[in-house]
């Protein structure tokens, strides 16, 4: 059959190297005496691979710096930064077991995969194996009560991103809204978002007319749009992703909801991607954002926010955000940990990144008793002029808010 | 009431979209026997030509729909001619295994040449809409669903009145006896094959222009396809548009008064309900019965 058809071959060998490419990417090499290996499961392939390759250039830059200025020193030793990069295609359970293999590989220090769900299945492995894992992009609150020791997350939880839009909003917007409607797609994440944002609504005296859920990474908002039109309100929050953000802007241009105020969504305003796609449909959106290069705080190793912004447009070429930098301070974190540790032992580098209080390019690092980094303080950003820029907390601010936004 | 009008009016339109991103699905499944798993990526080839088209020389997205279904056509036609009529006598496993291989190499390529990013064809008009007593009707999907009529409309014509078309179904329906009364059987599977790549690429240029669409959406594309002709019935050029329109009626109505979360749980129990009381599918019968396998 090959030697009648050449194509099943070319299909073959096409088919080979399409697999090849997927999934094993750089080894750190064998270990040394002086090297410190890390592991971290990322969503290199799969519908989460624009984030896990954004989270892997601030692993990246972070292996890259800290080696630069000589490494981990622990104990009187210099230790080298070597991460493994592995594939879990996107999926919670492949993440899992992953990290499950690290330990099998005697690695013991691990890096959050991106996501909650794949962080959750991860931080499960990590609690049984004894392994320590800083978590740069889980943020659904739930990872943090079922009472894991080794876990701690450098990035602030799921319930601060729609409260400190509301926040912002309640203290800067002119005519400040009285009335919101949320839309929330119906993952665990962005439903504890939406939570803590009707909670602070309350607390602000802004009516919550309705929570209106969607399936998850759906491109079709149309139902929840079409319910929140009728109830009028000055406000809508968005409790999303990506997709389901520009959905959710390109809908109520189609079906008519123009709240009075405006609107605003988690995770979807801050990318690049929301702004190309959506053009002057984007104009005034606020957002919520773990990281600006307007935050405050300085490190040994990457020195002000401002200064790890250039690090990293001279790395990689494109403009540093929030998933990078939530990477790259989870890196931090583990390797401040190990170095006060002044050891590679899991147990005190355990220990030690549970004391950890220091400052950052990144802000305040320091866990609570259940490894949430509560001292640090998300950032809102609104559309203008086709940028993001920093509206909230004030002292970051770039500009003034833009109410109504459009 | 309004509200009632307002979902009914966005669903039926959503229908048609359906309907287009699965016509060539189902065409190919009908005539062929042949489960393309590859055509969620076509739908995303042809939306990325759109988009192309529209970002480096400013064409508009519903001009260069004509672009991608012209590539498409030829792409398809060769792959047919050179890979599937490899396995169309084969069991459906073989031809399941090459179109999803077929599948991940054209994702894959996507994702090398124009990244995992979100993309979205800006026109100034797609997502505006015009009102009728309060009822919005965007314009953008209005013409696609115009095009998932239009094109349904042609095929029908183009299956019963052409030679061409009748060959189609001739071969579609007893393979054997069609080549016995000279039809070529290679190049008609081939013609099918490309037509429908043709559509998928028009769907794709029009889907690109209303929402967005990244490398990733292929799987998703290609199920919703699989549903729709499922739905609406093989063999029956008016399936998909009956499968897309049901489906996209089912959606609207069960976002708008049961629990949004619930939207792919009633677009399935509508799967299985139909399926039970119509095993066909909605219009599938009459054609089905008169395949001769072999």
């Amino acid at each position: 059959m090959t030697r009648r058809h050449p194509a099943v071959l070319v299909l073959v060998v096409a088919l080979a190297a399409a697999g090849c490419g997927k999934g094993q990417s750089s080894d750190a090499g064998s270990p040394t005496g002086d090297t410190l290996k890390i592991g971290a499961a990322l969503s290199l392939t799969g519908s989460l691979a624009k984030e896990g390759q954004l989270t892997k250039q601030g692993y990246q830059l972070c292996e890259e710096i800290v080696n630069s200025k000589g490494g981990v020193s622990a104990g009187g030793k210099s230790y080298k930064l070597a991460i493994a990069y592995r594939d879990d295609t996107s999926e919670p359970d492949t993440a899992a077991q992953l990290v499950d293999r690290f330990n099998d590989q005697a690695i013991k220090l691990v890096l959050g995969p991106y996501g909650s769900p794949s962080t959750e299945a991860a931080a499960a492995v990590v609690e049984k194996n004894g392994q320590v894992m800083v978590d740069s992009s889980g943020a659904d609150n739930n990872i943090f009560t079922k009472g894991y020791r080794q876990t701690f997350a450098v990035l602030s939880p799921a319930t601060s991103y729609a409260k400190v839009m509301i926040q912002a909003l309640a203290s800067q917007a002119k005519p400040k809204p009285r009335t919101v409607v949320f839309l929330s797609a119906d993952d665990g994440f962005s439903k504890t978002v939406a939570k803590g944002g009707a909670e602070e609504a309350h607390k602000q005296g802004i009516k919550v007319l309705a929570t209106e859920t969607f399936p998850e990474k759906s491109t079709d908002v149309s139902a929840a749009v079409n319910k929140a039109k009728s109830l009028n309100p000055d406000l809508v929050v968005g409790a999303v992703h990506l997709v389901e953000g520009i959905a959710i802007i390109k809908q109520s241009k189609e079906l008519g909801l123009k709240p009075a105020g405006g609107f605003a969504e988690t995770v979807a305003p801050p990318t690049p991607d929301f702004v190309r796609t959506l053009g002057a449909s984007a104009e005034g959106v606020v957002g919520s954002t773990q990281w600006v290069p307007q935050v405050t705080g300085e490190d040994k190793f990457f020195g002000t926010a401002q200064e790890y912004a250039s690090s990293f447009k001279k790395r990689f070429g494109s403009d540093a955000e929030y998933h990078s930098a939530e990477a790259a301070a989870a890196c931090l974190a583990l390797v401040l940990g190990t170095e006060n540790a002044g050891s590679t032992e899991p147990a005190k580098v355990r220990d030690a990144i549970a004391r950890l209080d220091s400052p950052s390019f990144f802000g305040p690092i320091k866990f609570d008793s259940t490894g949430k980094n509560v001292t640090k303080q998300m950032s809102v950003i609104q559309i203008q002029d086709g940028k993001p820029v920093t509206v909230f907390p004030t002292d970051q601010q770039q500009s003034a808010l833009k109410w109504p936004a459009q | 009431m309004t509200q009632f009008i307002q979902a009914t009016v966005y669903g039926l339109l959503q229908g048609g979209l359906f309907a287009l991103v699965a016509v060539g699905f189902s065409l190919v499944w009908g005539v062929m026997n042949i489960v393309n798993l590859a055509h969620g990526a076509f739908v995303l080839v042809g939306a990325y030509i759109a988009w192309k088209l529209n970002t480096a020389a400013g064409i508009d997205p519903f001009l260069g729909m004509f672009a991608a279904a012209a590539c498409l056509f030829v792409g398809g036609y060769v792959i047919q001619r050179l890979l599937i009529n490899l396995v169309v006598n084969a069991p459906i496993w073989m031809t399941l295994l090459l179109t999803f291989g077929l599948e991940l190499m054209l994702v894959n390529g996507l994702i090398a040449l124009f990244t995992g990013d979100f993309r979205s064809i800006n026109t100034s008009y797609a997502n505006d809409a015009f009102s009728i007593a309060d009822i919005r009707v965007p314009y953008g999907r209005l013409f696609g669903f115009a095009l998932a009529v239009a094109l349904t409309l042609a095929l029908v014509a183009f299956m019963s009145h052409t030679r061409l078309g009748l060959a189609i179904k001739a071969t579609g329906m007893d393979r054997a006896a069609a080549r016995l009364m000279g039809i070529p059987a290679r190049h008609i599977y081939a013609l099918t094959f490309a037509i429908a790549a043709a559509l998928a690429a028009a769907a794709g240029a029009i889907l690109g222009t209303i929402g967005t669409f990244s490398p990733a959406d292929a799987g998703r594309l290609t199920l919703q396809s699989f549903v729709i002709a499922v739905l609406g019935g093989l063999g029956n050029m008016w399936g998909a548009l009956a499968g897309g329109v049901v489906l996209g009626l089912a959606e609207a109505w069960g976002g708008q008064y049961l629990s949004g979360t619930l939207v792919n749980a009633i677009a399935f129990g509508v799967l299985v309900v139909v399926l039970i009381v119509r095993p066909a599918g909605l219009l599938g019968k009459p054609y089905y019965e008169l395949r001769v396998d072999g």
